[in-house]
């Protein structure tokens, strides 16, 4: 506050150094990233045609093309710790036309694995983990639901875990192989106490 | 795999040289051929002597091996003074030496010297490929007063120093081994004699755009009848189609027609329209082409004068066009206009002959009525002809297609009415065009106001729908089109949607600064898809500018795909009947991408305009030519020399079983009686050295000068045997 002399904070944001130098990449994120999502996130020419594809740009501030370039770059931090990282839906239509036949969504997906290790994910997300491991499902049914699908002819429950739960243990059994109950829950307690 | 037509030197004297020495060959290699089983057998027999040290006796092969550093291309790679001294312990080997650059004239100083002084009877260099130096050495061992063919390269650079960049142990251990092949087929090398024949003074364009047209134009100007072969109705190609031309403006028609009357006028020009290649035999200096003339159902004056049709034939006066009931989309305005089954693409063609399209024709005869009884130039019953001519060498200049963009659905193409292709605009804005040269929108005729170019549309594309490569003109007539509606349209504003702007050409940077000040807005941003307002029939295009950071949705009146451009359909078939090979993109594949654009790897056979990869019209020109004079250059020789590859027949031991005829892909074998017996012969000017034949004969019968049984059996053993005899 004492260097900007009174100016609002905002200004103090926009007078911050914003040069890109070359410590600030870090070439194993590049390879990490491409190690996960299996796909050429190095080859992006930054075209435009998955934000201009994507259904969350327009209502958010939600950039893949940007995200797209700080793989390329190995912007690491920055791609990490941007909470629009966690805005995709994970639609795919960028992936259908991108030119470069790179899967922008799967980038999107592998960095969303690298920040989960350094716990950095929304608690949201942490939560969806615990209803999967619940039910089976990310959104489980409600009565709502069973309702409008008694109304079309459905069963009351889809042909799912939630009429076969005697599937749960398996589903359990794959979620802790990989921990991922335990560090959700680790990570809600840290948060919310 | 004949490519070189290098060495053109005292072309009276050689021919003397090659008769007299013909026999004497003849009876050499009769003399080494059945020799050679025996000596094959226990891998080079004088091999075994030497290992000793390097001293031959004479009469016995002494070789010179030339390591060349290349700079540090190889030498930085691998331990040459290793490799030198292992070259030493080599059977056969007299002497070795190596250079910085031995392809330098001191290099090639050294290779003189050395075979003189050491008496050699081979040479083996080992250095780059030999696509790049092997005619150098080649010369560089005839200087020295051997026989050109004593020489053998040992590639140490392409296949070795620049893949085991980082491993220099292996590297060296790698040459080693290519310098001990390559030893021990020079050992074994002959005397071997290039055949001349002589060069047919003709030659052949395939394809009347404007590359084919100029090409054509420059061969007759430099007095050598050509053939200009022409599948459309008339000659003109892409660039008829185009209303003005980057950066300058001219009216592309305008530059164009003076051409085009040239090419008709032009009394060494043989111009083929409505004319295919069908089938082409021979080789550099003497190919056979086979011409099929589709059936055109029009005679010229000339044909009707044949007929005994005194003041006959088409005029051109279009009397059949309009009394034709048949209507057929228009090919030449890209399905926008309706033509009739006899047609004309547009009333500059040349040449000025109707041409009856018998797939829609109905063959009722009003238009032999409308010709009247005078003329009489319409034959309903014409049929294809076949015409052969003998030509010397040929030019291929096939041209483009645009690739079908409506496989990019989400531009939707063929889906949406206002959306275009690039082509298209260039009917509608041109004056001669289906609208007068009004552009409107297809949807309901009026007038855009606010029109988006979709630049990329297909190119630098790696889903498999678009094309890898840039289609290289696009950015350019894109900023033309810009242009145009500028002028033409008051208060209509372009808006480009672009990645790059490649404007990379003599005052195209210029231009595209003029377009920008003339208003034109250019987003940088590639289109993701494009939506079509149901109502109104405008479209919004959706993008990311990628500049500002944020996503776009643009409504405009119409879209223009700048779609990208790939080989013209039958270009696959084409070069088969030449031989030419492609790249992985389709286009056709030139002899060097840098030093050698409009040769092939087909002697005789060049390359022009946009069948070799997408040229704008400048480049086109230049392309065509070069193929011209590259094409000339045999002509005016009089002869080339063929590689003396060639096969033999060892006619004691062949059966005339006649399965190497079957199997020769250039026809140079047959069946022949001699004393009393059939055997094979070859006709040495087609034969091109492929080995097919040799690799197949059953008996053994067929020896492959240069790549001998004996030498390859010497190169496998030296390379199993790993030195140790």
């Amino acid at each position: 506050m004492a260097r900007t002399k009174g100016y609002p904070e905002a200004l103090d944001k926009k007078l911050r150094e914003q040069r890109f130098f070359r410590e600030d990449s870090n070439p194993e994120f590049t390879k990490n990233v491409k190690a996960i999502s299996r796909t050429i996130a190095h080859m992006c020419y930054q075209c435009g045609t998955c934000t201009g594809s994507c259904p969350s740009a327009p209502r958010s501030s939600y950039r893949i093309r940007k995200f797209m370039r700080r793989a390329v770059l190995g912007l690491e931090n920055e791609a990490l710790t941007d909470p629009d990282l966690w805005l995709c839906t994970t639609c795919y239509s960028c992936s259908d036309r991108c030119p470069r036949d790179i899967i922008p969504t799967d980038v999107i997906m592998s960095m969303r694995n690298l920040a989960f290790k350094r716990d950095i994910v929304p608690v949201n997300f942490l939560k969806t983990v615990t209803a999967i491991y619940a039910s089976g499902h990310g959104v489980p049914n409600n009565d709502v639901n069973r309702a409008a699908r008694e109304k079309l002819g459905l069963t009351r429950d889809p042909p799912t875990t939630h009429m076969y739960p005697e599937y749960m243990p398996g589903i359990r059994k794959i979620i802790d192989h990989y921990k991922l109950k335990a560090e959700a829950d680790r990570i809600i307690k840290e948060r919310e106490g | 795999m004949a490519e070189k037509k290098a060495t053109t030197k005292k072309a009276p004297s050689k021919k003397e040289d090659t008769k007299k020495v013909a026999p004497v060959k003849q009876e050499v290699k009769k003399a080494a051929a059945p020799a050679a089983k025996p000596k094959a057998a226990p891998a080079a027999a004088p091999a075994k002597a030497a290992p000793a040290g390097s001293t031959t006796k004479p009469g016995e092969a002494r070789i010179g091996v030339f390591i060349c550093h290349c700079g540090t291309n190889i030498a930085g790679s691998m331990d040459i003074p290793a490799v030198e001294e292992y070259a030493k312990t080599l059977p056969n080997v007299a002497y070795v030496d190596n250079y910085k650059y031995m392809c330098s004239m001191p290099g090639q100083a050294v290779i003189s010297k050395a075979v003189k002084d050491n008496h050699l009877t081979g040479v083996v260099v080992s250095a780059c490929s030999p696509r790049l130096h092997e005619p150098t050495f080649r010369t560089a061992t005839k200087e020295a007063g051997l026989n050109p063919f004593r020489f053998e390269m040992a590639n140490i650079r392409e296949q070795n120093s620049w893949v085991h960049m980082h491993d220099r142990e292996g590297s060296t251990d790698k040459a080693k081994d290519a310098i001990r092949i390559a030893v021990a087929k020079a050992a074994l090398l002959q005397d071997l004699f290039p055949k001349t024949v002589p060069v047919e003074k003709a030659a052949m364009v395939v394809g009347a755009g404007v590359a084919g047209m100029q090409a054509a134009l420059d061969l007759a100007a430099a007095g050598i009848k050509t053939y200009l072969v022409e599948a459309d109705t008339s000659i003109g190609g892409r660039m008829s189609q185009l209303d003005k031309t980057f950066p300058t403006l001219d009216c592309s028609q305008c530059i164009l027609t003076p051409k085009m009357v040239d090419v008709g006028r032009a009394s060494m020009i043989e111009l083929m329209t409505w004319s295919e290649v069908h089938e082409v035999e021979g080789y550099i200096g003497n190919f056979d082409v086979t011409v099929r003339k589709k059936a055109r159902g029009v005679i010229t004056p000339k044909e009707a004068e044949a007929r005994g049709i005194v003041g006959g034939g088409c005029n051109g006066c279009g009397d059949c066009e309009t009394a034709c009931p048949v209507v057929k989309p228009n090919e030449f305005e890209v399905g926008m206009k309706p033509r009739k089954a006899i047609y004309i693409n547009h009333p500059q063609v040349v040449p000025l002959l109707y041409t009856i399209d018998f797939n829609s024709c109905v063959k009722c005869g009003i238009c032999v009525t409308a010709c009247g009884p005078e003329k009489r130039a319409i034959d309903l019953e014409s049929k294809d002809e076949f015409v052969k001519v003998k030509v010397g060498t040929v030019i291929l200049a096939t041209g483009y297609d645009i690739v079908p963009i409506e496989k990019k659905e989400e531009w939707g193409y063929k889906r949406f009415e206002n959306v275009i292709t690039s082509l298209e605009f260039e009917r509608l804005i041109c004056a001669s065009g289906p609208t007068g040269g009004h552009l409107i929108r297809p949807s309901d005729g009026e007038t855009p106001k606010r029109v988006a170019f979709v630049l990329c549309a297909g190119s630098r594309d790696n889903t498999g729908t678009g094309k890898p490569y840039c289609s290289r003109f696009c950015c350019m007539y894109s900023l033309k089109h810009a242009h145009q509606i500028i002028e033409k349209i008051p208060g209509c504003i372009p808006y480009i949607f672009y990645m790059d702007i490649r404007s990379f050409g003599k005052m195209y940077e210029e231009f595209y600064y003029r377009i920008q000040d003339e208003g034109a807005k250019f987003i940088r941003g590639r289109v993701a898809n494009i939506i079509e307002d149901k109502k109104t029939k405008n479209l919004h295009v959706m993008t990311d500018d990628t500049l500002l950071d944020r996503p776009i949705d643009m409504e405009v009146d119409m879209v223009v795909l700048a779609a990208a451009v790939q080989p013209k359909e039958d270009t696959n078939r084409t070069r088969k009947l030449f031989g030419v090979s492609c790249s992985s993109d389709g286009w056709l594949l030139e002899a060097h991408p840098k030093l050698n654009p409009c040769g092939t790897t087909t002697a005789g056979v060049f390359l022009a305009g946009v069948c070799q990869g997408p040229k704008d019209i400048p480049d086109t020109v230049a392309s065509a030519e070069g193929a011209a004079s590259a094409a000339s250059i045999p002509i005016h020789m009089g002869e080339v020399e063929l590689e003396p590859y060639f096969a033999t027949c060892i006619e004691e031991k062949c059966a005339g079983c006649g399965m190497c005829v079957n199997l020769c892909p250039y026809s140079a074998l047959a069946l022949v009686e001699k004393n009393g017996r059939t055997v094979m012969e070859v006709t040495e000017a087609k034969c091109k050295g492929c080995g097919t034949c040799g690799g197949f004969c059953p008996g053994g019968a067929i020896w492959m000068n240069h790549f001998t049984t004996p030498q390859i059996v010497a190169q496998i053993d030296a390379f199993l045997l790993g030195g140790e005899q």
